[in-house]
């Protein structure tokens, strides 16, 4: 084709032409029907939650940090650092260096332990399969998802915090409400 | 025995025709029709199957009972069925009995991930179990040795480690305690099990019972990567996988190569890798600088280096050893011809026969490979300790002799640890390879007055020669011998060692070697030849990359042509002469004296010696095998490739980067026109082992892809025409020297054990294996000197001397002693009880090796 074009060639769509009937509705009616919406929406009340002051609670199976844990009587770690969560993320973002307990030093109920424990929360998404894939039941999903940071390298969470007691940061949502 | 002729059958499994090779096993034959059959005793390598796990039932048509795949060999026309619900049941059955005992604690099992039990009780398994009693215990976790922990609740009785301690490696050590429900895998007194080649039973070990100490916890299988290369330790170059995880070599496997392993691993190979990682470990350049080595900056170094060299000239001398790759060895003899302009390079410390003579013991037609030694009629192992020098062959001639019934014959100056096996094995005076084997070539040759006088000088006797001649000729021992052969030739391997060329006289006993050879007509004989056991792991390789001190690349002509070179033998006189001054140590090790001789050493190396604490000028990093990218020669003429597994370390450059800026750098001084002069033009790894496979005739037209991961054998391409022509005999044969006179002194032999080498020192799972020095004598020997088992001796005569504890050896011949050590020359020595020490005890060999 030709620059520029010859004006058989070109195609001109036009708006309609603004006046009478239709132009008067275009200008009122249709306005008037979004107003409607928001005032019916003006006299049911508020529904801003006024987030961080308010929080919605969540439900008992939201997929929010991960959290380790440690039994109650003996205060062992439940983990054994076998990796099956590592081999369980589709994000590959599980680290795990396992190591040997001795009589000395023990940390976990088996053989091993992690002596690395890293989950690189940047990259997580929260889909639960390492829960799943522990067997120990050592890594759980919990409600908490006030985790952004100001540096990337600050999310990666360490044993020792995915270990300690998460702050009670999130409502969770009771029994049938 | 030579290989068994293969027939080709049809069989049917599962409703499809299958052909495979009669009498292999179904669990085989059945993968040529891409049909699993799950298996946990079966292993080929092994030797015959046990049939102990039942894992492998198939229905054959025609036979009432289920039977075991791994041991039924196939037949024409026969029909297997592995899919019916018998076989099913009893599949699920037999998982569900090996569960019975088993803690399944895979979380904390080592073998999880890369478990045959798991993936088979997952694939043929029922996944229940009826079992709810307790299960066996047992004390867990324990150590089998100090490599190897054992965890016995795991062991499904497969009998596999087993197997290989009675059979493989025959150190006859790990057996089945107790009886059923009881048994459990044990050393007869619980001892730790430590064998050279114990490693293995880890990779053997189908459940976690076996496990790596120094790999236990390190990693899951999804948490690493493998990466394939050659181990450089030795020359028998096994091909291995580094296990890789976050850029640090943690465990080291076999890659199955029947040319070259069998698939087998010895515990330095296995465990060496450690000292890829160790602080001790050079990785930065270092300089001399008021009178202390100090780090400097590669250019520092490398300026200092190639200063040094252009200063010195011819009167420079490079020597090359120990893993160097082929390319590496091209480059050197490159920087130091066309550089530095001397034509002193070697590559052999200890000497060796001259260009002809090694043309003619390299040459294509005489060469055997590794697998002739498990198929031929007879294997004459000579003047080398196979375990100790080359330890994967050791495996290789046991499986021969047990297997294929091959006749073997030994004949060492040292007791042998195939004695055991060998048909015939025979001592000879240390030093005296030379007379052994002029004296074997004259009985071959029926020339019987020579041998009384021949053997004798050998120290050794003609009824003995007559039993390796028997043996090789295949007549029993005995009988008459010496006549020609009536059976027509037989395939025969000779395994030598090139200790036997060493020295004064090489060129006199390849000469006798040539002889032998030509006499069994060994020459141009498919499976039959000879194998040599160079004593750098890459002692061919170099040879042939021209670091000759008369010879180019691929055994040419040298280019210097006239001028006299002097050889690795002769370089300490060259030092103190003063007809050198600059010596460049390319992965090689020479004693103190000769570095203390020299006035400049510019060394290449991965540790600090003692020595080179205290003499070097320049030290260069030198790479590990793991990040080494090149090729290296085979003793059987296999050119296989080297490929980086991890990062260089700290600092640590490529050699063949280093030695082409040193050329560089050494040209752009001797040319200051031309800046550019010296410049090898190799800017990366492949375009280094380009230029050698220019260079060398027998390598021409070869290239990276080619080598692959199983490399290439050079003497069977057609480019083996080009190895340079030479006589290879019969010779007429000087009179050999006699024995040293001992004079009532011992006689002493050196050797080196398995366990030598900054390698083995230096990686903190294999310290403990570290030989104390030791002197090795005869019961009576020992009693004349009054001294005794476990005593402190000193060995040695007119001052040099060194420390060692007595091992008393019966199978020592009286009047001779050995010593693992390089500092002391043949000769006689004399051993005393060492007068109580006072001060330090002698510095950890660990710490310092010579
Ligand atoms: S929740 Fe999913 S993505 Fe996140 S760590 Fe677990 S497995 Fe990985
Ligand atoms: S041997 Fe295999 S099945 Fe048994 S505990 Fe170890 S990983 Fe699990
Ligand atoms: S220890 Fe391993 S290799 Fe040995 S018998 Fe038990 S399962 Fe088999
Ligand atoms: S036999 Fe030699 S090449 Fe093979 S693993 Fe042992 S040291 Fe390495
Ligand atoms: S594999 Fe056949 S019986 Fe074990």
């Amino acid at each position: 084709m030709a620059w520029p074009p010859t004006p058989q060639e070109l195609i001109t769509v036009s708006a309609p032409s603004p006046g009478g009937a239709g132009g008067a509705y275009r200008a009122f009616g249709e306005t008037l029907r979004g107003l409607k919406t928001t005032m019916a929406r003006v006299f049911e009340g508020i529904h801003t939650i006024q987030y961080p002051e308010e929080k919605v609670p969540v439900y008992p199976r939201f997929r929010g940090r991960h959290r380790l844990h440690r039994f109650e009587d003996t205060g062992l770690e439940k983990c054994v650092g076998c990796s099956l969560c590592a081999a369980a993320c589709p994000a590959d973002c599980i680290r795990v260096v396992a190591a040997e307990n001795t009589p000395e030093h023990r940390i976990s109920a088996g053989e091993r332990y992690a002596a690395v424990y890293e989950i690189n929360l940047s990259r997580c998404i929260f889909c639960g399969y390492c829960e799943v894939a522990c067997p120990f039941d050592a890594i759980t999903m919990g409600q908490d998802y006030e985790m952004s940071d100001y540096s990337r390298s600050d999310l990666i969470f360490t044993k020792e915090m995915l270990l300690a007691e998460p702050l009670d940061r999130t409502p969770l949502r009771a029994e049938g409400e | 025995m030579p290989r068994p002729e293969i027939h080709m059958i049809t069989f049917t499994v599962d409703g499809r025709e299958v052909r495979a090779p009669e009498n292999a096993m179904l669990v085989d034959a059945a993968k040529l029709g891409d049909v699993e059959i799950p298996v946990f005793c079966y292993e080929p390598k092994l030797g015959q199957p046990v049939g102990a796990c039942r894992m492998c039932l198939v229905e054959i048509e025609g036979i009432p009972k289920l039977q075991t795949g791994c041991s039924t060999p196939v037949k024409d026309g026969m029909v297997v069925i592995t899919q019916s619900e018998r076989v099913k049941e009893a599949q699920e059955a037999i998982v569900e009995f090996l569960l019975v005992n088993h803690p399944l604690d895979c979380p904390v099992c080592d073998k999880g991930g890369e478990c045959p039990l798991q993936d088979i009780s997952f694939g043929w398994g029922g996944g229940r179990s009826r079992f709810i009693e307790p299960k066996r215990h047992f004390e867990k976790p324990l150590a089998l040795s100090p490599l190897i922990a054992i965890d016995r609740e795991r062991c499904i009785l497969c009998y596999r480690c087993v197997r290989f301690s009675q059979e493989i490696s025959e150190d006859y050590q790990l057996i089945l305690a107790e009886r059923s429900a009881d048994t459990y895998v044990s050393t007869f007194d619980g001892h730790p099990y430590v064998a050279p080649f114990s490693g293995n039973i880890i990779e053997l070990c189908p459940v976690g019972a076996l496990t790596s100490q120094p790999y236990r916890f390190r990693a899951r299988p999804w948490d690493i990567e493998g990466a394939g290369s050659v181990c450089t330790l030795c020359p028998a170059q096994c091909n291995v996988e580094l296990t890789v995880r976050d850029e640090r070599v943690l465990r080291v496997l076999a890659r199955q190569h029947p040319g070259v392993d069998d698939g087998w691993l010895c515990d330095k190979g296995r465990f060496a890798y450690q000292s890829v990682h160790v602080d001790e470990r050079i990785t930065r350049p270092m300089v001399r600088e008021g009178g202390e080595l100090r780090p400097v900056s590669w250019e520092r170094a490398l300026d200092e280096a190639a200063g040094a060299l252009g200063r010195a000239g011819a009167q420079s001398a490079v020597l090359a050893g120990g893993g160097a790759t082929n390319e590496e060895g091209y480059l050197l003899q490159r920087l130091a011809r066309e550089a530095v302009g001397t034509p002193h390079v070697d590559s052999r410390a200890g000497g060796g026969p001259g260009r002809e003579l090694a043309a003619a013991l390299g040459a294509p037609a005489l060469q055997a490979t590794v697998p002739d030694l498990e198929h031929a009629h007879a294997v004459l192992v000579l003047e080398t300790e196979p375990v100790d020098d080359m330890p994967i062959v050791d495996l290789r001639i046991r499986k021969g002799v047990r297997r294929n019934r091959v006749r073997l014959a030994v004949a060492t100056p040292r007791p042998s640890s195939l004695d055991r096996n060998a048909d015939v094995s025979v001592r000879y005076a240390p030093g005296c390879g030379e007379a052994f084997v002029a004296a074997l070539s004259a009985m071959l040759g029926g020339e019987g007055k020579n041998v009384d006088e021949l053997a004798s000088s050998a120290g050794t006797t003609v009824e003995a020669l007559r039993g390796v001649t028997g043996v090789l000729r295949g007549v029993e021992v005995g009988e008459g011998a010496t006549g020609s052969d009536e059976a027509g030739p037989r395939d025969i391997v000779i395994l030598w060692g090139e200790r036997l060329t060493q020295g004064r006289r090489g060129a006199a006993a390849a000469r006798g070697l040539l002889n032998v050879a030509a006499r069994l007509r060994l020459g141009g004989r498919e499976g039959a030849g000879l194998l040599e056991v160079p004593v750098a792991a890459n002692g061919r390789g170099l040879r042939e990359a021209g670091v000759l001190h008369d010879a180019g690349p691929g055994l040419s002509e040298p280019p210097h042509g006239e001028m006299a070179a002097i050889d690795g033998l002769e370089l300490p006189d060259g030092l103190a002469r003063g007809d050198l001054t600059t010596l460049l140590l390319w992965d090689a090790e020479v004693d103190a004296a000769t570095l203390a001789a020299a006035g400049t050493v510019i060394a290449h190396a991965a540790f600090l010696t003692d020595a080179l604490r205290a003499h070097a000028t320049v030290v260069l990093p030198a790479e590990s095998y793991a990040e080494k990218e090149g090729t290296v020669t085979h003793p059987d003429g296999r050119v296989q490739r080297l490929r980086p597994a991890i990062g260089r370390q700290g600092g640590v450059r490529p050699g063949w980067q280093v030695l082409a800026d040193l050329m560089a750098r050494v040209g752009a001084t001797q040319d200051p026109a031309d800046p550019g002069a010296g410049d090898p033009r190799v800017l990366t790894g492949p375009m280094a082992s380009r230029q050698l496979f220019e260079a060398v005739p027998v390598y021409a037209g070869l290239t990276l892809e080619e080598l692959g991961g199983r490399g290439v054998r050079w003497p069977a391409r057609e480019q083996a025409a080009a190895w340079p022509r030479a006589d290879a005999g019969p010779f007429g044969l000087e009179v050999p020297p006699g024995p040293v006179k001992a004079n009532g002194d011992l006689r002493l032999g050196t050797f080196r054990s398995i366990w030598a080498g900054p390698e083995v020192g230096h990686s903190p799972a294999l310290r403990f294996l570290v030989p104390k020095p030791r002197v090795e004598m005869a019961p009576a020997d020992a009693q004349r000197r009054n001294v005794t088992q476990g005593d402190h001796v000193t060995v040695g005569h007119n001052g040099a001397a060194l420390h060692a504890t007595v091992v008393l050896r019966d199978a020592v011949p009286r009047g001779t002693v050995f010593v693992e050590t390089d500092a002391l020359r043949a000769g006689p020595v004399d051993v005393r009880k060492a007068p109580p020490r006072a001060g330090p005890p002698a510095p950890d060999p660990a710490e310092a090796p010579s």
